[in-house]
């Protein structure tokens, strides 16, 4: 019989006879691999949007109400001009006005009666213009323009995201990175039980002079099993949660927000793999302490 | 079979368990090891089940000094010899069967052979009968005699008793001597430490005295 099929038939056994301290190391695995797993779906799919909304960015030129031709065609010529410009767009007072109340038809009622939109220029940069910089510069040049009112960049508050992304991504794998060591732990105590319960086994293993493989290996396979069983509930919950969350935003936003979408494949790996890893380190701390005990 | 020279083993506080114990036991032999509780038996047992080291001395079995072994090499020594201790160290939550089998099993026998063996030591010691039943079931004749069939079952060259009839009554205690009798003509050595000298009287074989860690007297 080998060491690996003796260590799981003796793992499978001694989880299932301590299956209530074994729930227990279960659940924080299940915490931790959950938390990473959020933090990851959500981190994931807020960076995708940004990335999507970041290559579609667009100037705004914002004009004067009483700017005239000649300026205009400065403006229009200067953004023609330019190679960080993919294309540009006239929209008149009439057309913007036309286009808030296709947007905000709640709005666009007696309130806003009377009240009139700029004309402006709308430009799509080139996604290369907005990463060597050639797109800031064209900005800047728009705002010095006579008879531009303001520019608005997309970019500035899509960085802003992005910052915000990394911010959150970071404190939520510094907490995943937290609880992944109270489960490494809580695993090691739980295994360190079963550990004393068979301590005569131990004994008698020892001095048959069996290998080491067959006396440690049975408390590595239990961690083992207790990650691999942890994370693929986390993940099962974390699908469950997503799918739940996906209707609700679908039935409330609608096309507002782009699709959800789950984690990659490799993503789901790693996480598997994490709880494995982990429940391993678990259950081999507690072998360290099989030949002291 | 083991050859000690010089053997001492000291544990803290300069207090000695052992002190220059020089003693020869052949091959396939019968040896009772006796002396009062501290004379030092269990250390010894302890240091040829390669438990502990000597603090001086050489200590050989079957060729192989155990102070120089890696712990490969420990391992492999160990199957070579089978242990009996007074309170059977038997494993509650498992058979009989499974408590002899458990040897060949985790020494990764493969399961025929596991039972096989296993069969054929408990109809040795007479408990084949008994192989379904948990040892809190049995006896403690019975019990033993199943520690007798797992010491058995990696067929040694050597077995070790510590006070194997410690807990047993004069009649069954003789019926594991004789066990361990059949067991010695067999071709096994056989070293069985045990205060009771009448047991000894009745079986009357060569027996090692020691007292306060030293070699008194040795009878051939």
């Amino acid at each position: 019989m080998s060491a690996i099929k003796f260590s799981f038939s003796e793992a499978a056994i001694s989880l299932w006879r301590g299956r209530r301290a074994t729930s227990l190391s279960i659940l924080t695995i299940v915490a931790a691999v959950f938390v990473l797993g959020v933090v990851l779906l959500a981190t994931t799919n807020v960076e995708r949007w940004a990335e999507g909304w970041r290559s579609a960015a667009e100037f705004s030129v914002y004009l004067a109400d009483e700017i005239g031709a000649p300026e205009r065609d400065a403006v229009r010529a200067l953004i023609a001009g330019s190679s960080a410009v993919e294309a540009h767009e006239y929209v008149a007072r009439d057309e913007a006005g036309r286009r808030f109340a296709r947007m905000f038809p709640d709005l666009a009622g007696p309130a806003s009666a009377g009240a009139t939109m700029p004309a402006s220029f709308e430009i799509r940069a080139k996604p290369a213009a907005l990463d060597d910089g050639e797109a800031d510069r064209l900005a800047a040049r728009l705002r010095t323009q006579p008879g531009v009112t303001d520019v608005r960049f997309d970019r500035a508050w899509l960085d802003r995201v992005s910052r915000i992304v990394r911010a959150v991504r970071f404190a939520g794998l510094v907490l995943g990175a937290v609880l992944v060591c109270a489960a490494a732990l809580t695993v090691a105590s739980v295994v360190r039980l079963t550990l004393q319960a068979r301590l005569q086994e131990i004994d008698i293993m020892y001095l048959v002079g069996a290998p080491l493989a067959f006396i440690r290996g049975p408390f590595i396979a239990e961690g083992v099993l207790q990650g691999g069983i942890g994370a693929s509930l986390a993940l099962a919950i974390l699908a469950g949660a997503y799918f739940a969350v996906r209707g609700r935003l679908a039935s409330t936003l609608g096309s507002a927000v782009p699709g959800l979408q789950f984690l990659p494949w490799t993503w789901i790996v790693l996480l598997l793999a994490g709880g494995l890893l982990l429940g391993c380190v678990g259950g081999f701390i507690a072998s360290r302490s099989a030949r002291a005990a | 079979m083991i050859e000690a020279e010089q053997l001492s083993k000291m544990y803290t506080r300069g207090v000695y368990a052992l002190r220059d114990v020089t003693l020869s036991i052949g091959k396939g032999e019968f040896v009772f090891l006796t002396g009062p509780s501290g004379a030092g038996k269990s250390t010894l047992l302890r240091l040829l089940l390669r438990e502990e080291l000597p603090t001086s001395g050489r200590l050989v079995v079957n060729g192989r000094t155990l102070q120089k072994m890696t712990p490969r090499e420990v391992q492999a020594y160990r199957r070579t010899v089978g242990f009996v201790f007074q309170d059977f160290k038997l494993i509650r939550t498992r058979t009989v069967f499974e408590n002899v089998a458990f040897v060949p099993r985790v020494l990764g026998m493969a399961a025929d052979q596991q039972r096989r063996r296993a069969f054929q030591v408990l109809k040795l010691v007479g408990l084949q009968h008994r192989m379904n039943a948990f040892p809190p079931e049995l006896s403690g004749g019975e019990q033993q005699r199943v520690a007798i069939a797992r010491a058995l079952i990696n067929d040694p060259a050597l077995v070790l008793a510590d006070e194997p009839t410690g807990n047993l009554d004069p009649d069954l205690a003789l019926d594991i001597m004789n066990l361990f009798r059949e067991i010695n003509a067999r071709g096994t050595a056989v070293l069985v430490a045990t205060h009771d000298r009448e047991l000894i009287r009745r079986v009357g074989r060569r027996t090692i005295t020691l007292e306060h860690g030293t070699l008194s007297e040795a009878v051939r």
